[in-house]
C-alpha cells in the first residue's frame, strides 16, 4: 500500500492516510456483545473472489480455501461429480482447459486431463529425501502408485504388453526412465540425491582463502540487501532482528502492550482504569510508562531517556520513531501495516472503535489508531534497542545494522544461516558458539572466527545454491510427471514421443494450477453440485403447489428470512396446510432503538447498516403501575444479588469472603442442577422467579407523543407518528407481496436464542436485528397494524385489511423451539379461539422441528420422538457445559427470494434463507431493489463469515471455545495474554459446508441486471462473485445463472428430479449428514389442519 | 475392614488415568463412541471413590472417629522408614469428599464441553491423574505419601497449562509454573529431611506427638520447609505470578486446578501441620504476614484485570491469602471452613466464566476516587507490582548466569581433571587461531624487537611441542585452559570478593 505516500510530503497526512488503509487488512468485528456476521475479508471485497483470497494469503499467509484433501473426499463421496469438476475447469478461462497440448495419432492430451489428474491426485514436487523414501519404502519405481485406479492399471498393462513389456515392473520402470529422459535427467537414484553432490574442493591455499573471503563478502552483501529490502514490507525490524539474533522482541512487548490496550478498550470488566485514560491511549500509556519498572529490572538501556524524548503528539512520535529506526517514508505504510497485523484482533478492535467515536457509552474514552501505532512503535524501538545493544553495542536502526554488517559480512552469513535454516548439528553448535561468544565479550572482536564458520556454512550450502538454477530434477519434475503418466495411462514410449514443447506445456499446467486456482476450481465444482440440486428441485416444484384463490388461509405467519426458520415454516405447513407462511428480514421494517422494561439502556434493533431514528420502549400496562413498582424493587434486588455473586465475590477482601462462603452451598446446588438436570433446573429457576417476581403485563409505547419534532438518527424521537406507522406497515406487506387475501390472524415471529455459558451468544441471535432478539420488532409491528387509524390510512392508499384480521407479535426461540407470545390479552374475543388453536399448531410444529434439528446433534439419539426431541433441545439451552447449545446458521447455503409457491412443499434441510417477494406486483423491480439491498449484505455476511471460519478456523475463525476467556466485555482471548480472537469458534462451524451463498431470485433477468448495474454495493457483491445469483422465471420453470464473466446463462442440465416423500420426517430420520433437497407430498395448501 | 478400602480411593482415579492413557495414546481413538467410553470410565472411577468415602464418613458418624490405616512399610533403610499409611480424620475425609464431588462435576462438565477436542482423551487422563494426586494429598498418612500426590498434581497442572501445546505462550507458561513449583519442592524436601532426622518418620501422628519433644530449631526448620512448599503451591507471595500465567488451559481445567482444588493444597498442608505450627510462633507470624500481604496484593492487582479468568484468579489469590492469615492467627477451624466453601464457590464461578458477560453486563463499580487518581499506583497494579520482573532480576537471571559459569567450569576444569573428553574442538577453530600467529605487528623499536622475537619464540614453542610429543602438548593445553578459566572467573567481581573473603579468613 505504498501508494499512500504518493505526492504527499507532510508526514502527518501520510500517516492519516495509512490509518485509513488499515481498514482493508484488519478484522472489523464489533464488540462481541454486538456480534454481527460480516465478511471476514471485507477489506478485499472490491476484488473478485479468487483474487481476493489469493491477496489475503499473500498478506497474512492464511489460506482461505478448504484443504484439497477435503475436496477429494467430497469427490470420492459423490458430493462432487466428475461433470461438476469438468464444468468448473471450463469456467476458469485462465486455465484454457480445452487447449490440446499433445496431438498424436495414438493419443491426444488436453490441459483439462492434466488439471483433472492434478486435482484428484497430489502431483506436487517432493523433496529428494521423500523420493528416496518412496522408492525404498513403496518400491515406487517398479510398482503402480497406490492411488492409480484398477482400470487405469489394467489399461496401461494391456498397452505395454502389446509393446512387449514383460510385466508390471518393466512397465513402470520403463515409464520412470522415460520421464527422466524426457526432462533430461538421469534416472539412476544415487546417494547424492539426498545429500547433494560433494562440495567443491576450495583448497587451503592462499588463492582459495582469498576467493572464499570475496565470496563471503559478495554473498553477504546480496543477503544484506535482500534482508533490509524486506523491512517495511513484509517485515518489521522485529523480523529482521529475529533472523539475526533468534530473539523475538515482540514476545517481550506483547504482554505489556495487551495489558494496556485491553485496559484502555475495556467496557467495564475492570474496576480501575488508567487515570489518564480520557486523554487518549498514547497519553495514558506515557503517563504510566514513566512509572514502569519492568524495563529497569530487565536491563533495557536508555528507556527512560527514550521516554523523556517522546513528543506529546503521537503523530510526531510515529514519524520520529520511524526516522530513528531508519525506515524510509515510502515504506511507512507497509511498516505500520505489518506492525498492526502482528496482533490483528486487538489492532482491529482498536481501529473499529477509532471509526466509531460515538460507540455505546464509551464516548469519554477517545480511541485513536494513531495512538496505538505510536505506542507499538515506541515499544518496538525500546526493545530493539536493548537487543542491538546487547549484540552489537549500537543503536537499533536499519542504517546502523547495515553499517555493521558491511564491516562484518561473515557474521551476517553465520547469523542468518543459524537462525533461518537448519544446519548440521556440528555447524549449528559452532555458529551458536560464535553468537554466544559475541554476546559475552565486551569489545568488538576480529572477524576471523566468523569467517571460518561462514566458510564452512557456504561450503555446506554450495549444492543448495546450485540447485536453485532452473535445471530440472528427478524429485521436482520427473516424479510429478511419472505420477501423472500413471494416472493418465501413458506408456513409457508415449512419454518419449513428447517433444520439449509438450513437456513444457505439462509443467506449465502444474504451474497454472497453483493452490489458489485449484481451490477455486474445487470450490466451484462443489458449489455447482449443490446448485444443480437446488435448481432441479425448484424446477420440479414449479406449478406443483399453488394457493387456491378461493380459500382464505387459516393464518399467515411471517417468519424471519433466517435459514433456521425454513424448517419451522415447513413443519407448520405440514401440520396445518391451510396456513400460509412468509419470510422477511427479521426487523420487519421497524428500525428502532428499543428499551425493554428491564433493560438498562436502549439498543438498536435493525440491520447494522441502518441507524434508527425512533426510540420505542416497553411500559407497564395501564393499571399495572403498582405491580411495576414492586417488580422494579424485586428486579433491583435480583441485580444486587447477581452483582454480589458474580462480581463482589472476586473483588474486595472480607466482603468477598462473606459472599463466597455464604453463596457456596447455593453455587454447588446450581452447578449440580445446571449440569445434571439442566432442563428441570431451568424450569425450576423460572418458576421460582415467577413466584418471587411475577411478570408485569406491559405495552409498547410506540405512538409519537410529540409528532412535531423531527426524527433523526442523532436525536431519535420517541414513537412513530401515524403516517410513519402506516408507511412501515404498508412497506412490509408490500415487500412480501401480502396485499390481499388476509387471514383472520397474521402472526409476526421474530427470533432469538438463549443459552448458558456462551460468549458468542449474540452470534446465534437475529442478524437483521444487530445480533439481538427480533421479538420486540414483531410486537411493535403488530401493535401498529392493529390500530384502526392505521387501517384507515392504509385503505386510503389502496391496501385494505379486513376488519376481522388481527396481528400478533411473537418470538421464536431457535434454541429450544419455544414461542413467546406478546400482548395476548389484547386479542379480541372472536379471535381468541383461533389464536389458541394456532398456538397448539405452532407448539406441534416446534416439536417436529426440534426432532429435525436433533438429527445433527451428536449427543441426541438419532431416533428421538418429537416430544423427547423438544426436551432434549430445552436441556441444551440450560446446560452449563454445552458448547453447542444450537448450531446457529451452520450449513446455510442458499437464499430464495420469491413467492412461497416456489419453495412450498420442498425440503431444503434448513439451509435456505427464504424471502417473500411477489414479482407480479413489482414490474419495475423497486421492491426487489430494496430487498436485495437489505438481504444481500446480511445473507452474504452470514454466509461468508461461516465460509472463512470453516476453511481456516485457526487463522480466520477464533478456534475452539474451550480455551476462550472473555476480555473487557468486547471479545475473547485464548488464555490471558493472547490476541483478541475474531470470527466464529470451532464449535459453530464443524458441520458447515463451506460454499458461497446461492441467491435465487424469482424475477426477470432483465430486472435483476438493471439492479446490479444501478447499485454499486450489489455490483461489488455479485459482480465480484462473493455470492452466486440465479433467476427463476416467474411464469415458467426456466432458470438462468448469472456469471460475472459471461452474464446470464440458461441452466439446462438433465438432472434426476428430487425424490418425493410423504413428510419431512420420512426424509431426515436416521440421517445425520447434510441431505439433498426432496419434495413433500404433505402440505398441499388449503387442506385442513390436523391438530391433536 | 472398611477402613482398609481407603487405599482404593486415590487408586481408582489413578487407574482410570492409566487406562485412558493406555487406551488413547497408542491407538488414537476417534469418534464419539471413544469419547463416551473415556468420559464414562473416568466418571465411574471417581464415583467409586466417592461412594467409598461416603461409606467411610457414614461409618465414622455412626461408630465414632476412624483410626489411621497402615498398609505396612514401603521402604525402610536404617532409621528411615516410609509407610503406606492413610489418615482418616474429619479433616481428611471431608476434604477428600470435596475433591471427589468437585472433581466428578468437573469431569461431567468436560464430557460435554470438551466434545470433539483433539486432546479429549489426554485431557481426561490428566484430569484423573490430578484427582488421584489430590486424593493422595488429602488422605496421605505421612508427608512422603503426600509429597507423591504433591508432585503428581504439579505434573498434571503442567500438562494442562500446556494443553494447547501448539501455542508458544501456553508451553512457556507451563514451564514457568512448573519451575516455580520446584522451589516449593525444595522446601518440602527440606521439611521431610529434617523431620526424618529428628522424628524418625513423617507420619502426621508422629509429627503431632513429637512436636513438643524436639528442639525449637528443628521444629522451626521442618515447619519452614513445609510452609515454603505450601506457599509455592498456593501461590502466595512471592510465588504468586505463576498462577496468573497458568490460565492457558481449557476452562474446566482452570476451574479445578487454580480456582478450586490445587490452589488450596498449601492451605491443607498447613492445616495438617497444626500441631507443629503451634510450636513455631515465628513462622505463624510469617504466615499471617504473608497471607495478609498476598490478600492485599490479590485485591489490589485484581482491580485492574480486564479479562474474566485473571479477575477471578486474583480474587482467588486474595481468599487463599486470607486463609493463610487465619492460620497464622491460629484460627485453623476458620481456615478449614473457608477453604471448603471457597473451593465449592470458585468451582462454579470458573466453570461459569464464559457467561460472565451475560451475568454482569454493567460496567464494574469504579475504585474510590482517591485510589483511582493515583497514576503510579495504577501502573503498579496493572504490572502486578513487578513481582515477576523483580524475581527474574534477582533470582532467575543470576541463577542462569551462575549455571552457565558452573557449566563452563565443569567443561573446562572438572571434566579435564576427571579425564572425560571435553567438547570437541572444531578444526576450523585451530585454523583460525593459527592464523593469528602471523599477525604480530609492532610499532617503533619495541615493536620491531617484538616482531623479531615472536616468530622465534614461536619456533621454539613449535619444536617443543613437536619433539615433546603428545604429553607435553596435553599439559600445555590443559594449563592454558585452566589459566583461561581462572582469568575469566576473576573478571567477575563476585569471585574476586569470594577470594578476598577466603584470604581474609585464612589470614585470621
Amino acid at each position: 500500500m505504498s501508494h499512500a505516500a504518493d505526492n504527499v510530503t507532510d508526514p502527518r497526512e501520510i500517516l492519516r492516510r495509512i490509518v485509513a488503509t488499515l481498514e482493508h487488512v484488519l478484522p472489523a468485528q464489533a464488540s462481541i456483545r454486538d456480534f454481527v456476521h460480516h465478511n471476514t475479508l471485507h477489506g478485499f471485497q472490491h476484488l473478485p473472489f479468487p483474487e481476493a483470497l489469493a491477496g489475503a494469503r499473500r498478506l497474512t499467509g492464511a489460506s482461505a480455501w478448504l484443504p484439497e484433501a477435503r475436496f477429494r473426499d467430497f469427490f470420492h463421496a459423490g458430493r462432487i461429480l466428475e461433470e461438476d469438476l469438468q464444468t468448473s475447469l471450463s469456467a476458469v478461462s485462465m486455465l484454457a482447459a480445452d487447449e490440446v497440448i499433445v496431438d498424436q495419432p495414438a493419443f491426444t492430451l488436453r490441459r483439462r486431463d492434466v488439471y483433472r489428474t492434478a486435482l484428484l491426485h497430489p502431483l506436487r514436487p517432493v523433496t529428494a529425501a521423500t523420493l528416496a523414501w518412496q522408492v525404498t519404502e513403496h518400491e515406487a519405481l517398479t510398482h503402480f502408485q497406490a492411488d492409480v485406479s484398477r482400470e487405469m492399471q489394467q489399461l496401461l498393462r494391456e498397452r505395454t504388453r502389446r509393446q512387449g513389456a514383460a510385466n508390471v515392473h518393466a512397465t513402470i520402470e520403463d515409464l520412470w526412465r522415460a520421464c527422466c529422459e524426457s526432462i533430461g535427467v538421469s534416472p539412476e537414484l544415487s546417494d547424492d540425491s539426498i545429500s547433494g553432490p560433494a562440495p567443491p574442493d576450495t583448497g587451503h591455499d592462499e588463492a582459495g582463502a582469498l576467493w572464499q573471503t570475496r565470496l563471503i563478502r559478495k554473498e553477504a552483501m546480496r543477503l544484506l540487501d535482500a534482508l533490509t529490502a524486506r523491512v517495511g514490507d513484509p517485515w518489521t525490524l522485529r523480523d529482521l532482528l529475529m533472523v539475526l539474533t533468534g530473539e523475538d522482541i515482540f514476545e517481550q512487548t506483547r504482554e505489556h502492550l495487551i495489558r494496556h490496550v485491553a485496559s484502555h478498550l475495556d467496557e467495564g470488566l475492570a474496576a480501575w482504569h488508567n487515570p489518564a485514560r480520557k486523554r487518549g491511549f498514547y497519553t495514558a500509556w506515557r503517563a504510566s510508562a514513566g512509572d514502569e519498572n519492568t524495563w529497569a529490572l530487565s536491563d533495557l538501556p536508555e528507556w527512560r531517556q527514550h521516554l523523556e524524548r517522546l513528543p506529546e503528539d503521537p503523530l510526531e512520535t510515529i514519524a520520529q520513531e520511524l526516522q530513528l529506526l531508519g525506515v524510509k517514508p515510502v515504506r511507512w505504510a507497509g511498516y505500520l501495516q505489518r506492525l498492526a497485523l502482528e496482533l490483528p484482533g486487538w489492532s482491529g478492535m482498536f481501529l473499529w472503535r477509532h471509526q466509531r467515536p460515538d460507540y455505546n457509552g464509551q464516548r469519554d474514552v477517545p480511541v485513536n489508531m494513531i495512538d496505538y501505532l505510536a505506542v507499538r512503535l515506541v515499544l518496538e524501538r525500546i526493545h530493539a534497542q536493548g537487543l542491538c545493544r546487547r549484540h552489537w553495542r549500537m543503536e537499533a536502526s536499519l542504517p546502523m545494522l547495515r553499517w555493521h554488517f558491511r564491516r562484518h559480512p561473515a557474521e551476517l552469513i553465520v547469523r542468518h544461516a543459524l537462525f533461518t535454516t537448519s544446519l548440521p548439528e556440528a555447524l549449528h553448535w559452532q555458529a551458536q558458539k560464535r553468537v554466544m561468544r559475541a554476546l559475552a565479550s565486551a569489545r568488538e572482536e576480529n572477524d576471523r572466527r566468523w569467517i571460518a564458520t561462514a566458510q564452512r556454512i557456504l561450503t555446506h550450502r554450495a549444492p543448495v545454491t546450485d540447485a536453485a538454477s532452473p535445471r530440472r530434477s528427478r524429485h521436482e519434475h520427473a516424479w510429478p510427471l511419472f505420477r501423472l503418466a500413471q494416472h493418465l495411462g501413458l506408456t513409457g514410449s508415449e512419454i518419449r514421443s513428447l517433444d520439449t514443447a509438450a513437456i513444457n506445456a505439462i509443467f506449465e499446467c502444474f504451474d497454472r494450477l497453483d493452490p489458489d486456482t485449484a481451490g477455486n476450481v474445487w470450490l466451484c465444482a462443489y458449489e455447482g453440485n449443490y446448485r444443480d440440486q437446488i435448481f432441479a428441485t425448484l424446477k420440479a416444484n414449479h406449478g406443483r403447489v399453488e394457493w387456491p384463490t378461493q380459500i382464505r388461509p387459516r393464518a399467515q405467519l411471517v417468519f424471519c428470512m433466517d435459514d433456521r426458520e425454513e424448517g419451522m415454516r415447513r413443519h407448520v405447513e405440514e401440520v396445518a396446510p391451510d396456513i400460509q407462511t412468509l419470510g422477511a428480514a427479521g426487523f420487519f421494517g421497524v428500525a428502532m432503538n428499543w428499551r425493554g422494561l428491564d433493560d438498562l439502556s436502549s439498543a438498536a434493533l435493525c440491520p447494522v447498516v441502518v441507524t434508527p431514528a425512533h426510540a420505542i420502549s416497553e411500559v407497564p400496562a395501564p393499571g399495572k403501575e403498582l405491580s411495576q413498582q414492586l417488580h422494579q424493587r424485586r428486579l433491583d434486588w435480583r441485580r444486587r444479588l447477581r452483582e454480589l455473586a458474580h462480581r463482589t465475590s472476586h473483588r474486595g477482601l472480607l466482603g468477598a469472603t462473606a459472599t463466597t462462603v455464604l453463596g457456596a452451598p447455593l453455587a454447588l446446588l446450581v452447578l449440580m442442577g445446571r449440569l445434571l438436570a439442566p432442563r428441570s433446573t431451568g424450569h425450576l429457576v423460572r418458576k421460582l422467579l415467577m413466584t418471587f417476581d411475577p411478570c408485569v403485563s406491559t405495552r409498547v409505547a410506540f405512538k409519537a407523543v410529540d409528532a412535531a419534532t423531527p426524527a433523526t438518527p442523532e436525536h431519535p424521537r420517541a414513537g412513530f407518528t401515524d403516517a410513519e406507522q402506516a408507511e412501515r406497515v404498508r412497506g412490509l406487506l408490500r415487500t412480501m407481496g401480502l396485499t390481499s387475501r388476509f387471514a383472520p390472524l397474521v402472526v409476526l415471529l421474530g427470533h432469538g436464542s438463549s443459552s448458558e455459558n456462551n460468549p458468542h451468544l449474540a452470534a446465534y441471535d437475529c442478524g437483521a436485528c444487530s445480533g439481538r432478539h427480533g421479538g420486540p420488532n414483531a410486537r411493535v409491528f403488530a401493535a401498529m397494524a392493529n390500530r384502526p387509524e392505521i387501517r384507515v390510512r392504509l385503505a386510503e392508499q389502496g391496501l385494505s385489511i379486513p376488519y376481522d384480521t388481527w396481528f400478533i407479535g411473537a418470538e421464536h426461540n431457535t434454541g429450544d423451539d419455544s414461542i413467546l407470545w406478546y400482548d395476548e390479552d389484547l386479542v379480541p374475543e372472536e379471535a381468541r379461539a383461533r389464536a389458541t388453536e394456532l398456538k397448539m399448531i405452532l407448539a406441534r410444529a416446534g416439536r417436529a422441528h426440534a426432532q429435525e434439528r436433533c438429527r445433527r446433534f451428536a449427543t441426541a439419539s438419532p431416533r428421538l420422538s418429537p416430544e423427547r426431541a423438544v426436551r432434549h433441545v430445552a436441556g441444551r439451552v440450560h446446560d452449563l457445559s454445552q458448547a453447542r447449545p444450537e448450531l446457529g446458521h451452520v450449513t446455510n447455503a442458499c437464499a430464495i427470494i420469491g413467492r412461497r409457491d416456489v419453495t412450498r412443499g420442498a425440503f431444503f434441510d434448513r439451509r435456505a434463507f427464504l424471502v417473500s417477494y411477489d414479482p407480479m406486483q413489482d414490474p419495475e423491480g423497486d421492491i426487489l431493489e430494496n430487498i436485495l439491498l437489505a438481504v444481500g449484505p446480511v445473507g452474504a455476511g452470514i454466509s461468508l463469515e461461516y465460509y472463512f471460519s470453516t476453511v481456516n478456523n485457526e487463522r480466520l475463525g477464533c478456534s475452539t471455545k474451550v480455551m476462550h476467556n472473555i476480555t473487557g466485555f468486547l471479545g475473547v482471548q485464548e488464555g490471558t495474554s493472547s490476541d483478541l480472537r475474531t470470527g466464529l469458534p470451532q464449535q459453530m462451524i464443524e458441520i458447515h459446508e463451506a460454499m458461497r451463498l446461492l441467491i435465487v431470485i424469482e424475477a426477470d433477468t432483465g430486472v435483476i441486471s438493471r439492479l446490479i448495474e444501478r447499485q454499486p454495493s450489489l455490483r461489488e457483491l455479485i459482480g465480484n462473485g462473493w455470492v452466486q445469483v440465479a433467476a427463476k422465471d416467474p411464469r415458467s420453470s426456466r432458470i438462468d445463472v448469472f456469471s460475472p464473466e459471461h452474464g446470464w446463462q440458461n441452466w439446462q442440465k438433465e438432472i434426476e428430479a428430487p425424490p418425493v416423500v410423504a413428510r419431512s420426517a420420512d426424509w431426515f430420520t436416521r440421517h445425520r449428514e447434510a441431505l439433498p433437497p426432496a419434495l413433500l407430498e404433505q402440505g398441499r395448501p388449503g387442506e385442513h389442519a390436523n391438530v391433536d | 475392614m472398611l477402613t482398609d478400602l481407603i487405599a482404593l480411593v486415590p487408586l481408582f482415579p489413578l487407574l482410570a488415568a492409566l487406562l485412558i492413557a493406555l487406551y488413547a495414546l497408542p491407538g488414537r481413538p476417534r469418534g464419539d463412541a471413544a469419547e463416551r467410553l473415556t468420559a464414562r470410565g473416568a466418571l465411574f472411577a471417581v464415583t467409586l471413590a466417592f461412594a467409598l468415602l461416603a461409606a467411610l464418613i457414614v461409618s465414622a458418624l455412626i461408630f465414632g472417629p476412624l483410626k489411621p490405616v497402615n498398609f505396612g512399610t514401603w521402604f525402610a533403610a536404617g532409621a528411615i522408614e516410609i509407610r503406606l499409611s492413610f489418615v482418616l480424620d474429619g479433616l481428611s475425609l471431608t476434604a477428600a469428599l470435596g475433591v471427589a464431588v468437585i472433581g466428578w462435576l468437573t469431569l461431567f462438565f468436560s464430557a460435554q464441553y470438551m466434545h470433539r477436542e483433539p486432546g479429549f482423551h489426554r485431557f481426561f487422563a490428566v484430569l484423573c491423574l490430578f484427582l488421584a494426586a489430590m486424593l493422595f494429598i488429602v488422605l496421605a498418612g505421612n508427608a512422603v505419601l503426600m509429597f507423591i500426590g504433591w508432585e503428581l498434581s504439579g505434573l498434571a497442572s503442567f500438562l494442562l497449562i500446556g494443553y494447547a501445546h501448539e501455542r508458544a505462550t501456553a508451553t512457556r507458561n507451563a514451564v514457568r509454573a512448573f519451575v516455580t513449583n520446584r522451589i516449593g519442592d525444595a522446601g518440602f524436601l527440606l521439611g521431610l529431611a529434617i523431620a526424618y532426622r529428628y522424628l524418625g518418620n513423617t507420619e502426621w501422628i508422629t509429627i503431632a506427638a513429637g512436636a513438643g519433644a524436639i528442639s525449637h530449631l528443628a521444629v522451626g526448620v521442618v515447619v519452614f520447609g513445609f510452609v515454603v512448599a505450601a506457599m509455592a503451591k498456593s501461590a502466595q507471595l512471592p510465588f504468586t505470578p505463576w498462577i496468573a500465567r497458568a490460565l492457558e488451559g481449557p476452562t474446566p481445567s482452570s476451574a479445578i486446578f487454580y480456582g478450586s482444588l490445587m490452589i488450596h493444597a498449601g492451605v491443607y498442608l498447613c492445616l495438617r501441620l497444626e500441631p507443629l505450627l503451634a510450636h513455631a510462633p515465628v513462622i505463624m507470624g510469617l504466615l499471617a504476614a504473608i497471607g495478609l500481604l498476598t490478600a492485599l496484593y490479590g485485591w489490589f492487582v485484581g482491580l485492574t484485570q480486564s479479562d474474566v479468568k485473571s479477575a477471578l484468579i486474583f480474587g482467588t489469590i486474595t481468599q487463599v491469602g486470607l486463609m493463610f492469615l487465619w492460620i497464622g492467627l491460629g484460627a485453623f477451624d476458620l481456615a478449614a471452613w473457608h477453604l471448603g466453601l471457597h473451593a465449592m464457590f470458585r468451582a462454579y464461578q470458573f466453570l461459569a466464566a464464559p457467561s460472565y458477560m451475560h451475568h454482569t453486563g454493567t460496567p464494574a463499580r469504579p475504585v474510590p476516587r482517591w485510589l483511582g487518581r493515583r497514576q503510579a499506583l495504577y501502573t503498579a497494579a496493572l504490572e502486578r507490582l513487578w513481582v515477576e520482573a523483580f524475581t527474574d532480576a534477582t533470582v532467575t537471571r543470576p541463577a542462569q548466569v551462575l549455571a552457565a559459569e558452573m557449566r563452563s567450569f565443569d567443561d573446562q576444569v572438572v571434566s579435564r581433571l576427571a579425564g572425560t573428553p571435553a567438547e570437541q574442538h572444531a578444526p576450523e577453530d585451530e585454523a583460525a587461531s593459527k592464523g593469528v600467529q602471523d599477525d604480530v605487528r609492532g610499532h617503533g623499536l619495541a615493536g620491531a624487537i617484538l616482531e623479531w622475537i615472536a616468530p622465534r619464540l614461536h619456533r621454539v614453542e613449535q619444536r617443543l611441542l613437536l619433539t615433546g610429543g603428545a604429553g607435553v602438548q596435553r599439559t600445555f593445553r590443559a594449563l592454558g585452559g585452566y589459566l583461561e578459566v581462572v582469568e575469566r572467573l576473576l573478571e567477575r567481581p563476585r569471585y574476586l570478593i569470594l577470594i578476598i573473603v577466603i584470604a581474609l579468613a585464612a589470614a585470621l
